[in-house]
């Protein structure tokens, strides 16, 4: 090692920076080296010059008395504290706490995007099961407007027995039923007339997704929901949105007298 | 937390460091105090992160920063003679008025002149090594270099202190 390359470790000795075992090299060095050693000489002096001739500068009592002031005004600002261990306690159960409302908020959020999630599901496949029967010719497999026919054949169909109305009085006239499809269930089918507009009502036994839902549009039908205690009533149709959902919680309520 | 209590029991003993290092860094007993009292607001907010390690270099810390913003705010041209390769002018002509130093006879005041001649990034890692007693670890960290930046800024310090025409005049 030349001792150009020495030049920082002779430094760094000086600041005491260097292991014992790298010490003793560099200090044999010294002893062999006149210029390292002059340099390793001249940073301690300079070092011993700075320590007792430049000031070390105190902080002015006006500064203290200034720190402290704020200081006071921030601890009169904050709450009283207890001794440092309770306050590690109360931190402690605070960050338990935060950590059991932080995973109750993420659990709700959850669910109620996946509740959510499901409901559009549901409202997209209620759309596509009526496109397909009002497509197709296969919008009424039971034409009748008599309740009294529709429920048997339904109920024959299904293990269930699906409430049916006919609001004819109130512009809602029944015109038949049929069996569909929906999340991975028959389902009872009752289509409706309401002025020129052809309504589907989805009859399932209450699933466990409750409360009712404002009504929402899907590809231009407009999707209305009602749950009764024992059933729920999942209307579709290119009706007015207010309309449908009126009428769906008609159903839901005649429903429950059944 | 910012609790005034571990503030006064692990920052306010380091006080006198603080202003110290402001006071260098200034070079102004007024400036100093504002930037210490600005780096006491700091410290309150945040001595709940202080757990554990060492207050005095993160005091320190954070009375650097406090100064280099309020460098930026008062003196940019300051800075911007620090930055990167070119400082290689051996003294701050803003920090020495040439009359004055001719009326200053003690020798103890030369040596101050010219480490308040030396260019910031220089004095700094300087006062923090031989005032402070810092390693050059603790330098690094505050100054937030690498330990060889620490090493070779200090060699370049004292060689300039070591070559000030301040020293000469009076050795």
């Amino acid at each position: 090692m030349n001792c150009k390359q020495l030049e920082t470790l002779v430094a760094a000795c000086a600041d005491g920076e260097v292991d014992a075992l790298r010490s003793y090299s560099v200090k044999r060095h010294l002893h062999a080296c006149a210029g390292c050693a002059a340099m390793h000489r001249n940073i301690l002096a300079l070092r011993a010059r700075i320590r007792s001739e430049v000031t070390y500068f105190a902080a002015p009592p006006a500064l203290q008395a200034r720190v402290r002031a704020t200081v006071g005004a921030m601890r009169a600002a904050a709450p009283p504290r207890s001794s440092p261990r309770s306050d590690r306690w109360r931190w402690l159960t605070g960050g338990v706490l935060a950590g059991c409302t932080a995973s109750v908020f993420a659990w709700m959020l959850g669910t109620t995007v996946l509740a959510w999630h499901a409901d559009e599901e549901l409202a997209g496949a209620a759309v596509a099961a009526h496109v397909r029967a009002t497509l197709g010719d296969h919008l009424i497999e039971v034409a009748s407007s008599d309740r009294h026919t529709v429920k048997p054949w339904l109920s024959a169909r299904l293990d269930y027995s699906p409430p049916v109305q006919d609001l004819a009085n109130e512009g809602f006239t029944l015109i038949g039923g049929r069996l569909d499809y929906l999340e991975r269930r028959p389902v009872a089918t009752l289509v409706y007339r309401h002025g020129k507009h052809t309504i589907d009502v989805f009859v399932r036994p209450e699933t466990s997704r409750a409360s009712t839902q404002a009504p929402r549009a899907v590809r231009g039908f407009n999707v209305a929901h009602a749950s009764g205690p024992s059933m729920d009533w999942l209307a579709v149709s290119d009706a007015e949105p207010a309309e449908l959902s009126a009428f769906v919680q008609r159903l839901a309520h005649e429903g429950i007298s059944q | 937390m910012s609790d005034p209590t571990q503030f006064e029991e692990l920052v306010l003993p380091h006080l006198n460091a603080a202003y110290n290092l402001a006071r260098w860094l200034t070079r102004d007993v007024n400036d100093a105090e504002d930037v210490v009292q600005d780096a006491c607001v700091r410290a309150l907010k945040y001595v709940g992160s202080l757990d554990g390690s060492d207050a005095r270099p993160w005091f320190l810390t954070i009375v650097r920063h406090a100064f280099y913003d309020w460098c930026k705010r008062n003196r940019p041209a300051e800075m911007a003679r620090d930055d990167g390769t070119a400082i290689d002018m051996a003294v701050d002509p803003a920090a020495v008025d040439p009359e004055q130093a001719l009326l200053r006879t003690a020798e103890s005041k030369a040596l101050s002149d010219a480490v308040e001649a030396l260019p910031l990034a220089y004095r700094e890692v300087l006062i923090l090594r031989e005032l402070e007693e810092l390693s050059y670890k603790e330098i690094a960290r505050i100054a937030d270099i690498p330990i060889g930046t620490v090493m070779s800024r200090l060699a370049r310090a004292r060689g300039l202190l070591q070559r000030s025409p301040l020293l000469r005049a009076v050795n």
